[in-house]
């Protein structure tokens, strides 16, 4: 079997029950061995790029425990009627055929570092020379009060690549005539900063063409947030009246929420809502912790490489690590899973590896044709990411603009996906 | 011997091409490597499967890469995303962008 075909058959053994009665999975080859845990933003980058520039030189194998990969990214336009779902799904089959990346659908249980081994669900254990890992985030049930993974499908949180989003869609659709749709944004540091945002925009856009006298509140955790002025003017302009937000200082804190009445109680007052999208506090997907490279929620980084501060031979990418200046993004995570290839290899296979550039922009949604966008570059200093020079949009920009940032983002979509999944 | 003499002719012509290509003060200090690492950052939103929004940049003339990065690095083209991505780039890593797109398959 030439190298390819062997991974292949890998592959298909990876998938079958067989590896059951493996105790370990093995290529059977002398190369050194990266794997990659997680097949999103960061992930699915990470393990494409180092498999494709060491043209076969590195074993890859991309652990990932979904079959299909659901853009959080663009799940807001799916809310707003702009996408269809299965626009935003996305399956790894290229990985392997185009790369010969080892793609086993399984959860990650553990990682013993001492001995550089993954266990999986299935019970088999993968061995690595380098782990790379890009879970990234866990929501932290229990830090809303009332809150809980039952409560998800009343209150979804849709926070996560998955089909809750349908579900809240399903709710806005069904909501009752001059209903409250009330959102609660998470508290710093969270996944994505303008995403909370622009689904309030998406969610005004489905109720301004069939429920306008609906109305929208959101109770925030924070006294301010990203692209602040640019969606306040946007909702202002588009959706005048329907979108009250409130800030922290003045609802005076969340208490507790109850999915049962619907009822978010802060301090101020008990808000009732006919549909709810409450998104708790974050952490690192539990295997970064499992690992042992987590400092509180999140994994501190080594900014030139990504490796973990704890372990050298663990890297930690996406909203999983704490990447200092640069946001929690699909765009951030792409971006850092560059870097982290480029010093895998390095450290492998003596590939030449070169100084760190991170970036990000996040464009974001707020009418038909309206977009806006905040971005970034960023280099790698001692302790920290830094910013090089960034921008954002601006509140006066005419319509043109607004539309052709939008369309950016399309163009962005459709590069960030092929990036990851070709 | 009209045939060598035209081959020649060729051979030269080529030559002076080449040279003229090397001898290109934009693409001055290009190194292909360095190009295909910085890539990466273009890769997120160029890709060859669309051309909507943001325009596919596989396969294009090395030069015309090196001058479209030089007038967003100045500010002279508007587009607050590439004026940044050029804005940190020195010229040898405009070079190394410009020849390592110039190699991909349009
Ligand atoms: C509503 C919303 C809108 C957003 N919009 C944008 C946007 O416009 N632009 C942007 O750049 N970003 C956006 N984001 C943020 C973006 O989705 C995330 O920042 C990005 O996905 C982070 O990448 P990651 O690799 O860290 O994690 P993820 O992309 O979440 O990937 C993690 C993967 O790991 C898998 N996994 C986790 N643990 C295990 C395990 N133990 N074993 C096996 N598999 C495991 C999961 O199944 C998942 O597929 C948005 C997010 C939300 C919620």
């Amino acid at each position: 079997m030439n190298n390819l075909s062997r991974r292949s058959f890998v592959s298909f053994a990876l998938a079958s029950t067989s590896l059951l009665a493996m105790p370990a999975i093995s290529t059977g080859s002398a190369r050194p061995k990266v794997v990659v845990v997680g097949g999103g933003a960061g992930g699915a980058t990470a393990a494409r790029y180092i498999a494709k520039d060491s043209k076969g030189a590195i074993d890859v194998t991309l652990i990932e425990a979904s079959k299909h990969y659901y853009t959080c990214f663009y799940s807001n336009l799916y809310l707003g009627g702009f996408r269809d779902y299965d626009s935003i799904g996305h399956s790894y089959n290229n990985l392997s055929a185009n790369h010969g990346v080892n793609v086993v659908h399984d959860w990650a249980i553990s990682v013993d570092s001492s001995a550089r081994k993954v266990r999986l669900g299935s019970g088999a254990t993968v061995s690595y020379d380098r782990l790379v890992l890009s879970p990234g985030i866990d929501i932290k049930y229990d830090s809303i009060d009332g809150y809980s993974v039952e409560a998800q499908t009343k209150m979804p949180h849709a926070w996560k690549s998955g089909t809750q989003v349908k579900v809240l869609r399903d709710q806005v659709l069904n909501m009752p005539k001059g209903g409250t749709f009330a959102m609660v944004p998470p508290p710093n540091p969270y996944r994505c900063p303008p995403g909370p945002y622009e689904r309030i925009s998406m969610v005004a856009h489905i109720l301004k063409e069939k429920n306008p006298t609906a109305k929208i509140v959101v109770i925030d955790p924070k006294n301010k947030f990203s692209k602040q002025g640019l969606f306040m003017a946007g909702w202002e302009k588009h959706y005048p009246g329907m979108v009250e937000w409130i800030d922290n200082d003045t609802h005076g804190g969340i208490k507790n929420v109850n999915p049962e009445t619907m009822e978010i109680e802060t301090d101020l007052d008990t808000f009732k809502a006919d549909v709810a999208c409450v998104v708790p506090a974050q952490r690192a997907g539990a295997i970064a912790m499992n690992a042992g490279v987590t400092d509180g929620d999140w994994s501190p980084i080594v900014p030139a490489s990504m490796q973990t501060k704890a372990d050298s031979n663990i890297y930690v990418l996406g909203d999983a690590s704490v990447a200092s200046a640069m946001p929690k993004s699909g765009f951030s995570a792409n971006s850092q899973a560059k870097v982290a290839a480029n010093h895998i290899r390095g450290e492998l296979t003596d590939s030449r590896v070169f100084p760190a550039k991170f970036s990000n922009t996040c464009w974001s949604l707020v009418a038909t044709n309206d977009g806006i966008k905040v971005g970034a570059n960023y280099k790698a200093g001692e302790e920290k990411i830094e910013v090089v020079d960034k921008f954002v949009s601006k509140t006066d920009e005419g319509n043109a603009k607004r539309k052709k940032t939008y369309e950016e983002s399309i163009g962005w979509y459709n590069g960030i996906t092929t990036d990851m999944f070709s | 011997m009209v045939n060598i003499v035209f081959k020649f002719f060729i051979a030269i012509s080529c030559l002076l091409i080449f040279r003229g290509l090397l001898a290109e003060p934009l693409l001055d200090g290009a190194d292909f490597d360095y190009g295909e690492y910085l890539s990466g950052q273009c890769l997120t939103c160029h890709q060859n499967s669309s051309d909507e929004g943001i325009p596919a940049i596989n396969g294009a003339e090395a030069l015309y890469i090196a001058k479209k990065l030089i007038l967003y690095k100045n500010k002279e083209l508007g587009n607050e995303v590439m004026q940044l991505v050029a804005g940190a780039l020195d010229k040898e890593q405009i070079a190394s962008l410009a020849i390592y797109f110039n190699s991909l398959e349009k």
